[in-house]
């Protein structure tokens, strides 16, 4: 078979999408209020399992990394670490305003504004705090970019890789990443 | 050269049956447990997309050759329990799923069954992370628990039929009824035992999700996690059949093979569904109490009927 | 034959100094034995009025190819593992001795020599298990004791046959036995059955071995668990099947139901004992016993399939211990400990050893395809097949023994091979050549012996046969039971091997260019970075939770009972002290007494 063949691509293509994006193995990053969004939308309320969403417990077997809120510089070492643990492919899905723009923490010594310049983010939800719903509906909106192909935030990160471990480094003053990280 | 055409061809044919059969259950466990949380849960097919989005995967990482092929040992382990249990009971499409039902027995059916958890658990073993230790250590000493009652029952089955392979019981309850009437207790410890077994609630300690990771898979991603749950899929398949064959008589066609399993399935999920959970020394405890007590009174009856 | 006996004893002299002599004499000697097997000549030795026979049969060929077979290859690793050790003359002279008594033991046919030997052997080996120095005065004087129990009731036992029946032979007893009377048969039956349960650890009287075999050097446990206490077993052997078999059927049913649920008992406890070990010596040291449990309830049940099954599982034992035995050495030679809790990740440094470790405990665990499959299936279908009802029970104990067993396999190939690398382990390197080329060789043979089990059902079927079974079936792979259920071996083999070396490639082709080794630092710890020298291997107290589940039955060893009963016995010599007054006349009253007690009861046990 030949697999450059565009049909055949394009049905291989649609096979995967499918099959990434109706199974998405979340690791919850649980930090600030944001966590507490989570477990309404997990269970009987709204019931994420139904779109074949599962928490998982070790970034090993997540494609999906919840940041569910402000991260500070101290957080952020642990997040980049469990992030690039992830096998590929991963997304990010950060929400909640601190994500964004810092929130409440904008003025913040040790709170970093921008996730966006540490790790590459494929949606962000916007909220303080996002109700469930708003969550579920970021989720839909990275189950339409997988099913593009446009979710390929992990590409970004290995291109621009020098660029956002400056960024890292900048923020985190004792980086002792160790060798085998990346 | 036919024979073996046929046997591979049988293999493969029976191997795809389990993982379908296998995975469409699991998929079936998930929404009722959701059903019985008032959710709606996921559709049927999940696990197929689980599984394929796993084998998708790109990435994985290994910490050493034992974790590499630890998963192999899983799916030997399940593959070859499926290719000793007897699918489906003589004639109609018997010849199909024949395999190598006439080449081994119980006992090496009970330990055969084990293999793929100690190969697995040396796999897990070479990662290095504290917790999937720890779940392998839960998960080996609650074996030694639900082991008994099940050697218990079987062993008074065998007493009873006076043969230890399982196409010779199929043989005996096709004469004389179903070992699930003719032996009650042995049934009963039958069901307890697999409680156990399935590592259902209560017994799921080795896999707390929320208190160890997840506990043994949780260095396993990508490929080899698909590989582990193709076995879990295979294996549960098997051990289902394995337990109708030799109290339910088998089945003579596909539909009441489901039938059959299925209804088998449906105690330690429903009984998982609604149990918290046990700590490891009280599921021992548990398991060496009253399913070792019927499990005696099985042998007893077994003996003196 | 007489030659190659002869040569043995000529070669006890010149073994004095290096390990190499040794494993010389041992291996010239195994291959005199392999290329003259055939010779049936039996040598008699006239000393006065003693006749001293030896020769070789069918059943202790079986015992003798064992013996020769793994001494060799032990001596091999021995030259490797004792290297820069002192007192080499002294540990090799009773490394000899000992293997070159085991050889005397089997070919004796009278019972002189064959305790002659036996305590040369028991002497030889309490040499060695002091050699190390640790803690000797206990752990010597333990074995001793009982070895000295053991061999003094069946000295006793053999001076009571001779004057019964006018005979050392061994033959002459196993005929004369059936005429003997009621109370001589069961006082002869115990008394030889305490000398051989000493060397067979069995239950009440294993006290000695744990720490025996334990802190011995480790290329001699292997010959000690694996060899040695074989040869309580060969005795037992000839005691069950020739002896008791012939005598009054009720006696038979008791010693054999005893003997039977003692040997059950020893597997269970041993094997928790194992469980809860933290040294890798002392949890194979338990192992042993528990392993030797299984052989005696097989003899002890006498049925074709489970004498068969113990003959086999006493051989394979002795290849699995034996390689298990070595890869603990080669690991103390190595890296300097034993300890589970502290040693981790040796697998990237000893691939070889962690190989044949792996082999062996599947056996051991008795995991088809291997050969220690085979041993267990014949034993647990010769006990479900049994018409006795206590043997049905009996089989629940042991497989809970042989399910708690994959307990301690795994905690042993865990705690030693697997785990966090620690740089503290670093410098380790793979055994030498000569260690590590007995234990893959042995390896090999287990796996062979899963294909063929027939290659050593022959010899033993044949032994059995000398023994007086008749008509002992066997096949080449495929083992059956009375009623008439069989595995069929190559099927299996054939399944297992292609199943798990497709799995294999496919796992290793699927993605195989992005798949990459990471270190053991590289795992999943919450975001939390360790350091080099953070140690997170999960190994203390592994088995935490079993040990609280199981505590009831363990909270008192035997060893509290044998201290209470040395407690007893010091005041029963300061009793006795008070009877020995010193005054001439008690003794003489004491003498009477003692003659009428002789005049009353001595009608009833020298009829």
């Amino acid at each position: 078979m030949d697999t450059n063949d565009k049909g055949v691509r394009k049905i291989v293509d649609m096979i995967t999408g499918f099959a990434r994006s109706n199974s998405l193995f979340m690791l919850a990053y649980g930090t600030g209020c944001g966590d507490i969004e989570i477990p309404p939308a997990m269970t009987s309320r709204y019931d994420w399992e139904r779109f074949g969403y599962r928490k998982m417990a070790t970034p090993r077997q997540a494609d999906v990394l919840l940041i569910s809120g402000y991260l500070a510089t101290k957080t952020l070492k642990r997040v980049i670490r469990s992030y690039e643990q992830m096998q590929e492919p991963k997304y990010v899905v950060a929400f909640g305003s601190c994500t964004i723009n810092g929130g409440m923490y904008w003025d913040s010594y040790n709170t970093i504004k921008m996730l966006d310049h540490y790790i590459p983010v494929d949606v962000y939800i916007n909220g303080c705090m996002p109700r469930p719903e708003a969550v579920m509906s970021g989720l839909f909106d990275l189950q339409e970019q997988i099913k593009k192909g446009e979710a390929n935030g992990a590409q970004k990160y290995r291109e621009n890789l020098e660029w956002y471990r400056g960024n890292q480094k900048k923020v985190i003053k004792n980086w002792v990443m160790p060798e085998y990280n990346w | 050269m036919e024979d073996i055409l046929k046997l591979l061809g049988g293999a493969a044919a029976t191997m795809l049956l389990a993982f379908v059969v296998g995975a469409t259950y699991g998929g079936l466990v998930r929404k009722i447990i959701a059903r019985t949380q008032n959710r709606v849960g996921p559709p049927w097919y999940q696990n197929f997309v689980d599984i394929s989005k796993l084998y998708m995967k790109d990435t994985a990482v290994h910490h050493g050759v034992m974790q590499h092929i630890g998963p192999a040992f899983a799916i030997t382990a399940s593959v070859t329990v499926l290719m000793f249990v007897p699918v489906l009971r003589e004639g109609g499409w018997f010849p199909w799923f024949e395999n190598l039902n006439f080449k081994g027995d119980i006992i090496f059916l009970i330990y055969m069954m084990v293999f793929g958890s100690l190969g697995m658990a040396l796999g897990i073993g070479q990662t290095g992370n504290p917790n999937a230790s720890i779940g392998v250590s839960r998960g080996l000493s609650m074996m030694v628990g639900y082991e008994i009652p099940f050697v218990l029952s079987l062993v008074s089955v065998m007493v009873q039929t006076h043969t230890t392979s399982i196409t010779g019981l199929m043989e005996w309850q096709t004469q004389n009824g179903w070992l699930m009437f003719e032996a009650p207790f042995a049934f009963i410890t039958m069901l307890l035992a697999i409680l156990g077994m399935f590592h259902y609630a209560p017994f799921d300690i080795a896999h707390a999700p929320s208190e160890i990771a997840s506990g043994p898979p949780s260095e396993f991603g990508g490929k080899y996690l698909a590989m582990m749950m193709t076995s879990g899929s295979i294996f549960a398949f098997a051990k289902l059949v394995f337990l109708v064959d030799v109290f339910m008589n088998g089945a003579s066609n596909l539909v009441m093979l489901v039938v059959k399993t299925l209804l088998l399935y449906m105690v330690p999920v429903l009984y998982g569904a609604v149990s918290p959970r046990y700590r490891t020394e009280q599921a021992i405890r548990y398991l060496w109490g009253w399913p070792v007590f019927f499990g005696i009174i099985a042998l007893i009856y077994s003996i003196y009927i | 034959m007489g030659g190659a006996i002869l040569a043995y004893l000529a070669k006890r002299i010149t073994p004095m100094l290096s390990s190499i002599v040794s494993f010389l004499a041992i291996s010239s000697a195994a291959v005199v034995f392999f290329t003259m097997t055939s010779s049936t000549d039996v040598v008699t030795v006239s000393v006065r009025n003693f006749t001293l026979q030896f020769g070789l049969n069918a059943y202790s060929w079986v015992f003798a190819a064992m013996v020769m077979g793994i001494s060799a290859l032990v001596s091999l690793y021995n030259i490797a593992y004792m290297s820069g050790k002192d007192r080499l003359g002294y540990f090799n002279l009773n490394f000899t001795l000992a293997i070159m008594s085991m050889m005397g033991i089997v070919f004796a046919n009278d019972w002189i020599s064959f305790f002659i030997f036996w305590e040369i052997m028991t002497w030889s080996s309490f040499l060695i298990v002091v050699y190390n120095g640790i803690d000797e005065g206990k752990i010597g004087t333990k074995y001793m004791i009982f070895s000295a129990v053991g061999g003094y009731a069946m000295l006793m036992a053999i001076v009571i046959t001779n004057s019964q029946i006018d005979s050392f032979l061994i033959a002459d007893l196993i005929n004369a036995y059936p005429t003997f009377g009621h109370g001589m048969q069961a006082m002869i039956g115990i008394l030889f059955l305490i000398g051989f349960s000493v060397k067979a650890a069995v239950m009440p009287l294993h006290v000695w071995a744990p720490r025996a075999y334990s802190d011995s050097p480790m290329s001699f446990t292997a010959i000690f668990s694996g060899l040695l206490s074989k040869m309580g077993i060969f005795g037992m052997a000839i005691m069950f099947i020739s002896v008791f078999s012939k005598a009054s059927i009720g006696d038979t049913f008791i010693y054999s139901q005893v003997i039977a649920w003692l040997g059950g008992v020893t597997a269970v406890m041993a094997t928790f004992y194992a469980v809860i070990q933290k040294d890798a010596k002392r949890l194979l040291a338990y192992s042993s016993i528990a392993q030797l449990g299984y052989i005696v309830t097989g003899l002890a049940i006498g049925t074709k399939l489970s004498v068969m099954s113990a003959l086999f599982l006493a051989v394979i034992h002795a290849l699995y211990k034996g390689i298990l035995f070595m890869a603990v050495g080669a690991v103390e030679r190595q890296a300097g400990s034993t300890n589970l809790e502290q040693l981790g990740a040796l697998i990237r440094k000893m691939p070889w050893t962690f190989f044949s470790a792996l082999i062996a405990a599947i056996a051991l665990a008795g995991i088809p395809p291997l050969g220690g499959f085979v041993g267990k299936w014949m034993l647990y279908e010769s006990m479900i097949t049994s018409t006795n009802p206590s043997h049905l029970f009996l089989v629940i104990l042991i497989f809970l023994s042989s399910t708690a067993a994959f307990l301690y396999v795994y905690r042993l190939l865990f705690g030693l091979f697997l785990g966090q690398e620690e740089p503290e382990w670093d410098h380790v390197k793979e055994a030498p050549a000569p260690m590590v080329i007995p234990m893959v060789l042995m390896a090999l043979t287990l796996i062979l012996l899963g294909y063929a089990p027939g290659l050593l059902f022959e010899p033993i079927a044949n032994g059995m046969e000398f023994l007086g079974f008749e008509n002992v079936g066997w096949q080449m792979s495929s083992l059956s039971n009375i009623w008439g259920d069989t595995v069929d071996m190559q099927y299996v083999w054939g399944s297992v091997v292609t199943l798990f070396v497709l799995g294999a490639i496919f796992i290793t082709i699927k993605n195989r260019k992005s798949t990459r080794y990471v270190t053991t630092k590289d795992i999943h710890t919450s975001g939390e970075i360790p350091e080099a020298h953070e140690n997170l291997t999960y190994a203390v107290d592994f088995y935490k939770p079993f040990e609280r589940a199981i505590e009831p039955v363990m909270r008192k060893t035997m060893d509290f009972y044998y201290n209470h009963f040395g407690n007893g016995l010091e005041s029963l010599f300061g009793f006795v002290r008070k009877i020995y007054t010193g005054n001439g006349q008690t003794y003489a009253m004491y003498v009477v007494i003692f003659l009428v007690i002789l005049l009353l009861i001595g009608e009833q046990i020298f009829k």
